[in-house]
């Protein structure tokens, strides 16, 4: 077996805070370790397919000449496939087996996009957010993420401004006959009055079959009367391994509206944590998955409602084929003084076969009388009637499932405020790719 | 010459572990309309069920064919997109599924099946609303979800349009006429008899001869107790509506 710590070095070895921050990071991976089923946060969602085989950050540039990266010339048989451009209108920044490529040039004024050993290196405020927005100690993967701090982005929006386009992180991934992982880090920073739209794409090109493990945590800080719209797709290619962690923290009257796509991916979670800081706080976390074969995906929620009169819902909507298994775990927190609160949450799944599975687990955690709070699961199959109805008019079985399945995840999409970024999700919702 | 459609021999199936269809011959040419009436619970359904291939119920023994090939062997989809069509006695509901877009979905996979070219948006648009208006069906309704909240009448008259477009050889009409007004039965008949055509050929299952005075049928059929047990013109029809079917059951 493989350890995921290893001993590289990264950018950046010479600042001792840095490489102090590392190792910190490294101490408390190692001492949780990987989750286990008796890890009550991963009960579900057991990362096995990490311990099976060995993975390392991609090569340097100047030792790729050796390492197959799967392009033209790459003899290793296996389909190759065109990684997947993000075509809507937005500022596209591109990385390549988790490493910045490209940003966007004419950004607007009053947004900046640097690469993250840039900003720690310039020192210029990224020291106040970097790594402040979750505990190492209860979060394994966000603990050895920081182990590897070196790629990711810094970015921030200045007071009062709004963004025309979105900013999206595109993610093209592969790996051939070595497994790969990827450890990335996004600090975005939405100053007072900040508007902004981000999407996170990930999808793989290349080998079809690749084996890479993406680990990613996002500290996304929204102040006061600021609103981040955070669209994601994930796309992984099938055997990969796709663990994100959201930490959100949100100030006065600020707002986070989070939707997450995901169907890619052996075994995914994104995980999203929510804090609302301050009066009048919001978070919306919507949520779809549609999966077939063997794959494992996690939607897990956690929302602290720590100031008055804040209001989170949730909602989040499965399809589960084959053998797969889909995960909800949603906790809502709210404290003793977070008085005149509102928090719904609402899961759903269909089960299209009976060896599909789903675990659900809804956690409220109530300090003070004063809330509205209301929490749901459902899960149900296609109906037999329905499907008989649609096939005697001679549509497919498959068309006609499909049909039933773009009806059941509608409400879910349309809780995306993008009209683009909706017709674009709703078309990639579906069970054959 | 007449060509048989479909010709059913010695059909046999349950549904449940209940034997339904016992023993059923039926033969249809093209260009017939053949009606069929029976008591409630004869099985008329379960036999427009097993026709259009839905799943659930066993076939025990017994063939048919439907322009000469095993009808049995095929999905409901390969049914319909060779042309047979069923008006449900009950049309499912389908929450979350407008009319417009299920119906675009069927019309082209049978025009595909057909090897005719895709319509568009808009010509498929302007069929419906042609046709629709026609059985008095507004575009309002077309938005709405599939039967969901649709009056009686409303239901069949949806059956009705999908049989004006997707243009079957064979229909089964399961019970058409209930839940429809005076009016809307003569709209509903209308429509059904604008295809009524030397090649295509119906099978009119109902309780009524109201509906038989507008849809004239060629023959007759009583079916109790899972088979045909007598069979005549359209008088027959008659006089079953002024005697019952008391007299069918006993002669057997
Ligand atoms: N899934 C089922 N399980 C058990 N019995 C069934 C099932 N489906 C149908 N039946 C029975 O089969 C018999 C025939 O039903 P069917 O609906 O075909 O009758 P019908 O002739 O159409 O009656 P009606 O005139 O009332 O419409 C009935 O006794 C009915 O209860
Ligand atoms: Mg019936």
């Amino acid at each position: 077996m493989g350890e995921l710590v290893q001993k590289v070095e990264l950018m950046g070895s010479d600042l001792p805070w840095l490489e102090g921050l590392r190792e910190k990071g490294a101490v408390f991976f190692e001492k949780q370790g990987l989750p286990t089923a008796k890890t009550e946060a991963w009960k579900y969602t057991r990362p096995r397919d990490l311990l099976a085989d060995d993975f390392i950050l991609p090569p340097l540039e100047e030792e790729k000449e050796n390492a197959c990266t799967c392009g033209e010339h790459c003899t290793c048989g296996h389909h190759q496939r065109e990684g997947e451009d993000f075509l809507l209108q937005a500022y596209v920044i591109d990385f390549e087996n988790g490493a910045l490529e490209h940003i966007a040039h004419n950004l607007p004024r009053g947004v900046t996009i640097k690469p993250l050993i840039e900003a720690i290196y310039e020192d210029d405020g990224i020291r106040k957010y970097l790594n402040k927005s979750f505990d190492m100690e209860k979060n394994p993967f966000a603990a050895l993420n920081t182990a590897y701090l070196e790629q990711g982005l810094f970015i921030t929006i200045e007071k009062n401004v709004m963004l025309d386009k979105p900013l999206a992180l595109v993610h093209h991934s592969f790996s051939c006959h070595e497994n790969l992982m990827f450890h990335l880090r996004n600090v975005i920073l939405l100053e007072e009055g900040a508007k902004a739209e981000i999407v996170e794409y990930y999808n793989y090109s290349g080998n079809e079959k690749s084996r890479y493990f993406t680990n990613i945590v996002n500290e996304l800080y929204i102040g006061r009367h600021a609103e981040l719209n955070h669209y994601k797709f994930q796309d992984e290619a099938f055997k990969a391994v796709h663990i994100a962690y959201n930490a959100v923290k949100v100030k006065g009257e600020g707002r986070y509206n989070g939707f997450c796509l995901q169907r890619g991916g052996n075994l995914a979670r994104n995980e999203t944590h929510v804090s609302l800081t301050e009066e009048r706080a919001e978070a919306e976390i919507n949520a779809a998955y549609i999966m077939n074969g063997w794959a494992v995906i996690d939607t897990t929620t956690d929302v602290e409602h720590l100031a008055p009169y804040t209001k989170s819902t949730q909602l989040v909507k499965g399809v589960v084929g084959g053998q797969a298994k889909g995960v909800f775990q949603g906790k809502i927190h709210i404290a003793p003084m977070a008085i005149k609160t509102e928090g719904a949450q609402l899961h759903k799944a269909l089960l299209l076969t009976d060896e599909a599975e789903i675990d659900v687990k809804p956690e409220l955690e109530i300090y003070n009388d004063d809330v509205k709070c209301s929490h749901g699961a459902a899960s149900g199959e296609l109906d037999a009637d329905q499907l008989f109805y649609m096939r005697s008019r001679g549509i497919g079985e498959e068309e006609a499932k499909q049909i039933l399945v773009d009806a059941y995840l509608q409400d879910v999409l349309e809780k995306i405020n993008n009209q683009d970024i909706k017709d674009w999700l709703a078309a990639k919702a579906k069970l054959a790719k | 010459m007449k060509t048989p459609l479909l010709e059913i021999e010695d059909l046999c199936a349950r549904v449940a572990d209940k034997e339904i269809i016992k023993g059923f011959n039926l033969t249809i040419n093209e260009g017939e309309v053949h009606a069929i009436m029976g008591p409630n619970g004869a099985g008329k359904s379960t036999l427009s069920h097993v026709l259009c291939g839905k799943p659930g119920y066993e076939i025990t023994s017994g063939t048919v064919r439907y322009k000469g090939k095993n009808l049995l062997a095929m999905a409901p989809e390969e049914r319909a997109r060779e042309g047979i069509f069923l008006i449900m006695q009950y049309p499912v509901e389908i929450p979350g599924v407008p009319v417009t877009t299920f119906l675009k979905h069927a019309v082209n996979a049978i025009r595909q099946h057909r090897h005719e070219p895709e319509l568009d948006t808009m010509e498929f648009i302007k069929l419906l609303r042609e046709e629709g208006k026609k059985l008095g069906i507004n575009p309002d309704m077309l938005k709405r979800p599939i039967n969901v909240g649709f009056s009686g009448g409303e239901k069949k008259r949806l059956e009705a349009l999908q049989l004006a477009i997707l243009k079957p050889q064979f229909s089964i009409l399961d019970e058409a006429d209930s839940g429809l007004d005076v009016d809307a039965m003569k709209v509903v008949a209308e429509a059904i008899n604008a295809e009524r055509t030397e090649h295509n050929a119906m099978l009119v299952i109902t309780h009524y001869q109201r509906l038989l005075k507008d849809i004239v049928p060629d023959y007759v059929h009583i079916y109790a107790d899972g088979h045909i047990v007598a069979s005549g013109n359209k008088d027959l029809a008659l006089e079953v509506e002024e005697q019952g079917y008391a007299q069918f059951l006993k002669e057997k």
